[in-house]
């Protein structure tokens, strides 16, 4: 399947809005799922870049044990838990999305790619609830009060 | 000739570390986040003003039964219950050191590949990629003193 850009539009597609010239390095494209599935690949990819770099970073704090107390005490600050869920979401779609892309290199285009996306993106779902539960659980007390959230797995 | 083999074996690459990623991910958010005895990071605190997190029953006894009855289970104290130990120090640090190397080649290789895209000026790619390789080696070896001589 070919890619459409605005340039060169799929033949059924309107003609509005199509003389864009290419003045900017950003090549402009149509959006459609798996562009946007890409697109949220590099981003998050990017994201997770510089969390990997600060990460790394903090971790020097592990040589002196009052540095690294303060450090996570500060982790378990309601920002943080904010910032941990967010990084979740990030690290599970990436994941997800990334296992489907070395499955359709490694094992070939498959006519079922499409419930391929659909079961991983479920799969990405149940990862972000599942795992993030204890960040909301957590930011829920601290917002509503203490035990006003259900315990559940906890 | 040189380059693009070495490009190949690089993409090759970032599909077997990306698929490691997974596995290792899945045991580095067990034992930092959900292991109720080794968690370093409890999930279900939130604290203000920089209070100590509270741990769970499992993470006090583990200190205790390593560094005394009197030892604290602060964050560093349930850390060092597992890279302290002489046995499971070796395997961890091991784990860490092979996690930094196979995320770090990752992340920086993506990144140069998302930059490659957007910088086409050869000077500037070269730029771009000396510089985030250089960051690269930086962190590694940041990395590797941190896991190394935690504990020591």
């Amino acid at each position: 399947m070919a890619v459409d850009t605005q340039e060169r539009p799929a033949p059924t597609a309107s003609q509005e809005g199509a003389t864009a010239e290419q003045d900017s390095r950003f090549q402009r494209y149509r959006i459609r799922t798996g562009m946007f599935a890409w697109m949220m690949h590099r981003l998050t990819g990017v994201g997770l870049v510089v969390y990997l770099i600060i990460h790394i970073w903090g971790l020097t704090a592990l040589t002196d044990p009052e540095t690294f107390n303060a450090l996570i005490a500060k982790y378990h600050s309601p920002i943080f838990k904010v910032g941990e869920f967010a990084l979740l979401v990030a690290v599970a779609y990436h994941a997800m999305n990334g296992l489907r892309i070395v499955l359709i290199d490694f094992l070939g285009w498959s006519p079922n790619q499409k419930k391929l996306f659909w079961t991983l993106g479920a799969v990405t779902a149940v990862i972000i609830l599942v795992g993030g539960w204890p960040s909301i659980y957590s930011l829920g007390e601290w917002i509503l009060g203490p035990g006003s959230m259900p315990t559940l797995f906890l | 000739m040189a380059a693009s083999t070495s490009n190949a074996l690089n993409w090759f690459l970032h599909r077997i570390t990306g698929t490691f990623l997974i596995f290792m991910l899945i045991t580095h958010f067990w034992v930092q986040h959900y292991d109720h005895q080794a968690a370093s990071v409890t999930h279900e605190v939130v604290t203000e003003q920089g209070a100590m997190p509270d741990y769970p029953e499992e993470a006090k006894e583990g200190v205790r039964a390593r560094f005394g009855p009197d030892a604290e289970a602060t964050p560093y104290q349930v850390v060092m219950q597992r890279l302290a130990d002489p046995v499971y120090a070796v395997l961890w640090k091991g784990f860490n050191i092979l996690f930094l190397i196979v995320a770090l080649h990752h992340g920086f290789y993506g990144l140069n590949n998302v930059m490659t895209d957007y910088i086409r000026d050869p000077m500037g790619r070269l730029i771009a990629r000396s510089l985030s390789w250089t960051v690269a080696l930086g962190l590694l070896i940041i990395g590797m003193y941190s896991v190394i001589t935690a504990g020591w």
